[in-house]
């Protein structure tokens, strides 16, 4: 190896170097074709007209969906590249909760166009210069494009929310659930102060059977469980509702105790007081006022025993068991109550007040609901109902996405005309800006700005419409200045789509285009994979 | 291979072998326009990836098995320990010493001539580092606006280098908080997907992920802090099988009461050190909680061990784990604690800590890759800095340092008789290699700009270097290339060093090896 250098040292470098550049290239294009491969397969789900995906894991479990970071996330991707396609759905999922199809179609474009301007010898590093630039500017265009959106005017939300679940599979019911999802963000934020949603805040209980028309907006609180104890009431007006964290069974210590029993009459005591401790906690409980017992779960023991359950109906206590400790807080802040540690502090303060405590029987299972709350708390709780596993589950993420669409509109107050509009009016708007520079970042600039035409091409292509006739129309209409033609998939033409009530947060754009820019920028980058023993 | 028969030949064809292919991985990696590598884990965390384009990082995951491939792996760890960038560097300058070097030996130059070549070039090429090093420290002005070009210049090879701006006055507002302590414990970074790169801010202060508990303040100025470590939960006899026998319920229920009772005097002796914030590396159980929110204090449980020290740290408390005599204990200051949200989390944020110098890094970034990088580079960036902060001087990057160096190499070895010139003259010419290395990766013509380079030194235009930006020779302190005077120091003995060591060696002596499964690595 050393010997074979030495006669022609000088032109060894410039030797492996060539060498050198074969094996990038061919890394670089290898992870361009596995992330578009990526951006291939959610393509069909884009848009209102899109198709789901039937998705079968390992333990052959059955999901279907239409969202592009839950299809991705199911896929198991195993190359390296089209992993980090997986992460961006993610990432714009957690950032903006929708658009997650959307922004692995953008990126799979932008990477396509890269990879014919490396064929064309452009420098990597130099595609990712201008595509950054390019983000930028992309930004700027869909900023000036924006309609300012107030969070008073629920028309606008209601369409947003609408738009976003349009492409779902649940969209007979979007007339249904927008509403509601707009309902449950505005009663969590205060318009004039939030910033941000915390979507905790909202909390989505699944239940099978019924259909999602079904599907309620609880202003209060619905447990899951169903009430304890035979014999006991089932519907408590003016509720005076207790959140305990201690338990009503026998004591136990945290050291190991044994009771010694040596005859007859000692295990009679011993039951006797058992029966004695317990009553008494009971009647404490009573003697404060309260009529629903809510019981944190214990996993040290039994948190409440049998005999507690039966002495609790007796007193026409509601009893319900199994909080768990991490929804304490929700309960709380719901009910305006404050836990309760121990016995001693168990005082008629503590309490929450509600006008009705009641349990309802859904399907083959029982809930309890709290409506009526004195003082509630910023909290909402939303009962969804499917009439399988798979519409249920559906339901659920459909409706996550219309919870953020509206967090985005408190997030960032603007909203852009959708059904591929902002795609198109980039792409014009784009490579009128590219005709004024020069040089190599122009080029990409047009390049880009014509990538970004796969939205709408996709777009109409799922509607069953011609893609060519149907974007080149919308170019058209664009660059004579109809900032919001967009494709109206329901009439099949083009037509101003804000007339059309498809309307958009901003955010979900912006976010897409700099995610994706990001990415891209960061595949272009990579030159090895290299693998890691450990 | 006939191992023990020519000892030299070994050398070539084993060590020298295996160090060039563990240079060439990072060599793609040096400079602005370097290309970043994906690493796939093996074995237990099959499938995950890292892409990243920091040497140590690369090196440090790679499996080799050589000897003298494993020595050039050490000093890229050692750079980064010593001053945290330049670990590409160091590796590519080595291994071009050696590539250097292979064609001396088969010159029938005797690796100890080689050595003493290089020890000459090493001294001269420091003494014209240390002559073209420049001081700034005495005007704060000047002196930031070089941290400022230091900062550029290591984040502009990493995946920041689109937004080098921001995040260089990000490290260096960090850097400068910490009053040249030099304690990076004191910044803390927390990494949050969403977002991108841009979205990243600098809070003063120190974020806790992790939850206030229930009912009770969720905002308190003017905070008194008890940092400790003690179970809430009940205080346990810590005796194996130790139990309690009794003879009825009642008595375990008085039991009960009174293992009640010892935790509720526990959480007074807590309470008498007159504060109003507890926070606990342990559990926290419902009923202390509950006492604690009574008392009007706010209780954080389960904060981490790491979490834990630094807020002892920055907060100036201690660590308590006995409550017994409360004017002993040193509480933790701050002027504000308060409830904030980051990407979809909520977490707790002190500000006005008692440690001035503390801060906090929020990174925000689409995938978890872009974050661990920017994490990475920041970290590169601080490490960098907080020297520079230490050690003031700072040279002039680009290449130049490199071309200078060179130059005075190559004068110093004309003066020398001998065939130590011979060496001194490969090692200016290793040397150069490496701005023809960052213009090769930048994909322009690295012989043109090279040459180009090398006449403007010896026109004794003394701050030339190469703009990778422009793709042309430039001056330096017009572009703003400036790079910390420690860590190239430190690339030029590290890599001097480690080659001498390899040369050194005539033989490898292999103990008869524990039998294990092959190493599969890409080495």
């Amino acid at each position: 190896m050393a010997t074979k250098a030495v006669p022609a040292p000088k032109t060894r470098p410039s030797k492996s170097e060539f060498k050198d550049k074969e094996k990038p290239a061919q890394i670089r294009s290898s992870n361009i074709v596995a992330a578009k491969a990526v951006a291939d397969a959610i393509k069909t789900s884009l848009g209102p007209r899109g198709m789901d995906k039937m998705i079968q894991d390992g333990k052959g479990e059955v999901t279907i969906t239409n969202d592009g970071a839950t299809i991705l996330k199911q896929m198991k991707v195993l190359h390296p590249a089209a992993k980090m396609l997986v992460e961006l759905s993610q990432a714009q999922d957690a950032e903006a909760g929708d658009g997650t199809t959307s922004v692995v179609i953008l990126a799979g474009a932008m990477l396509e166009t890269s990879q014919k301007l490396l064929t064309k010898g452009f420098h990597p590093a130099a595609i990712s210069d201008s595509l950054l630039h390019f983000s930028a500017k992309a930004v700027e265009v869909l900023e000036s494009m924006a309609i300012p959106v107030d969070l008073t005017d629920n028309a606008s939300l209601l369409k947003s929310a609408n738009t976003a679940l349009n492409s779902k599979v649940v969209h007979e019911h979007s007339g249904m659930l927008a509403p509601m999802a707009v309902d449950a963000v505005l009663k969590i934020v205060d318009p004039n102060k939030d910033q941000n949603v915390d979507l905790k805040d909202i909390h989505i209980i699944k239940k099978l059977g019924e259909t999602v028309e079904d599907s309620q907006l609880v202003d209060g609180i619905v447990f899951t469980q169903k009430s304890q104890g035979i014999g006991g009431p089932s519907k408590i007006e003016k509720a005076k509702i207790g959140l305990i964290q201690f338990c009503i069974s026998p004591p136990k210590t945290d050291m190991d105790n044994t009771v010694l029993i040596r005859d007859y009459a000692a295990m009679d005591r011993v039951l006797r007081e058992e029966r004695q401790y317990i009553l008494n906690i009971t009647k404490k409980i009573k003697a404060a006022g309260c009529n629903v017992l809510l019981i944190q779960k214990s996993i040290l023991r039994d948190a409440v025993s049998d005999l507690a359950l039966h002495l609790l109906a007796k007193q026409k206590i509601m009893v319900v068991k199994d909080i768990e400790r991490e929804d304490i807080e929700f309960v709380c802040k719901t009910l305006g109550c404050r836990p309760i540690a121990s016995l001693d502090h168990f005082t008629p303060e503590a309490l929450g007040t509600a006008e009705l405590s009641e349990e309802f029987q859904a399907g083959d299972s029982k809930f309890v609901k709290i409506t009526g709350v004195q003082n509630p708390g910023r909290t909402v709780s939303i009962l969804l109902r499917g009439s399988n596993k798979q519409v249920l589950e559906e339901a659920d993420r459909s409706l996550h996405d219309a919870l953020c669409v509206i967090r985005c509109l408190v997030k960032k107050r603007f909203l852009i005309p959708g059904g591929g509009a902002p795609e198109a009016e980039l792409s014009v708007k784009l490579t009128q800006y590219a005709h004024t520079m020069k040089g190599m970042d122009a080029y990409c600039f047009r390049a880009f700005a014509e990538s970004l035409e796969v939205i709408p091409g996709i777009l109409s292509e799922n509607a069953g419409l011609s893609p060519i006739s149907t974007v080149t129309e919308l170019r058209n209409r664009h660059a004579r200045g109809e900032t919001h033609a967009g494709i109206n998939v329901r009439k099949g033409s083009i037509s101003n789509i804000i007339d059309e009530n498809v309307l958009q947060p901003l955010l979900v754009s912006t976010s897409a285009i700099t995610l994706a820019a990001e990415c891209v920028r960061s595949i272009l980058k990579i030159d090895d994979i290299v693998n890691v023993i450990r | 291979m006939a191992l023990a028969l020519n000892p030299v030949q070994i050398m070539k064809a084993e060590a020298e072998e295996e160090r060039s292919e563990t240079a060439h991985l990072v060599r793609s990696t040096l400079g602005p326009r370097g290309m970043d590598k994906i690493l796939v884990a093996m074995g237990r965390n099959e499938g995950q990836i890292e892409v990243t384009n920091d040497g140590a990082t690369i090196l440090r995951n790679i499996g080799v098995d050589n000897p003298a491939a494993k020595i050039l792996v050490d000093i890229s760890k050692t750079q980064d320990d010593e001053v945290g960038d330049g670990t590409t560097s160091v590796v590519v300058l080595a291994s071009e010493l050696l590539r250097e070097a292979e064609k001396l030996v088969s010159m029938r130059l005797h690796p100890q001539t080689i050595i003493a070549g290089y020890r000459k070039a090493t001294d001269a090429a420091r003494e014209a580092l240390t002559a073209a090093a420049k001081d700034n420290s005495s005007d704060p002005q000047a002196f930031r606006e070089d941290l400022m070009r230091i900062a550029k210049t290591t984040l502009s090879s990493k995946i920041l280098a689109q937004h080098k701006d921001f995040f260089a006055q990000l490290a260096v507002d960090a850097v400068l908080r910490l009053k040249g302590s030099g304690n990076l414990d004191a910044i803390q970074v927390i990494k949050k997907t969403g977002g991108t790169l841009r979205d990243s801010f600098l809070d003063e202060g120190f974020i806790l992920e992790k939850k206030i508990g229930v009912n009770q303040p969720k905002r308190i100025e003017k905070a008194r802090i008890l940092v400790a470590n003690t179970p809430m939960d009940t205080d346990k006899i810590k005796v194996f099988g130790s139990k309690i026998s009794v003879d009825s319920t009642a008595k375990v229920a008085e039991l009960e009461l009174a293992e009640k009772e010892k935790m509720k005097a526990k959480v007074q002796r807590i309470l008498k050190h007159d504060i109003n914030v507890f926070i606990n590396r342990q559990l926290i159980y419902n009923y202390p909680e509950q006492l604690f929110a009574d008392a009007g204090v706010m209780a954080i449980e389960h904060a981490d061990f790491a979490g834990i020290e630094r807020l002892a740290l920055v907060t100036g408390g201690e660590i308590a784990s006995t409550f017994d005599s409360p004017e002993l204990v040193n509480l933790g200051t701050c002027d504000l604690i308060e409830e904030c949200i980051i990407g979809e989390d909520r977490m707790i944020r002190f500000s006005g800590v008692k440690m001035g110098e503390a801060c906090t890094v929020v990174l925000r970034g689409a995938t978890t890759q872009i974050l661990e990088e920017a994490e990475r580079s920041l970290h590169d960036a601080l490490c960098v800095l907080t020297q520079t902060v230490k050690e003031t001087r700072v040279v002039y990057g680009g290449g130049c340092s490199e071309t200078l160096m060179a130059k005075a190499v190559q004068e110093a070895a004309s003066q020398v008789p001998g065939k130590e010139a011979l060496a001194m003259e490969s090692y200016a010419k290793a040397l150069l290699m490496i701005p023809s290395i960052i213009s090769d990766n930048a994909g322009y013509d690295s012989a043109q700009l090279l040459s180009e380079l090398k006449a403007g030194h010896a026109q004794g235009h003394s701050t030339l270097g190469l703009d990778m930006e422009e793709g042309c020779v430039d001056c330096m302190v017009k572009v703003g290339i400036t790079e910390s005077f420690q860590v190239k120091r430190q690339v030029v003995i590290s890599a001097a060093e480690a080659a001498e060591m390899i040369l050194r060696v005539d033989d490898i002596l292999k103990a008869a090896p524990r039998q294990r499964s092959h190493d599969q690595g890409h080495c």
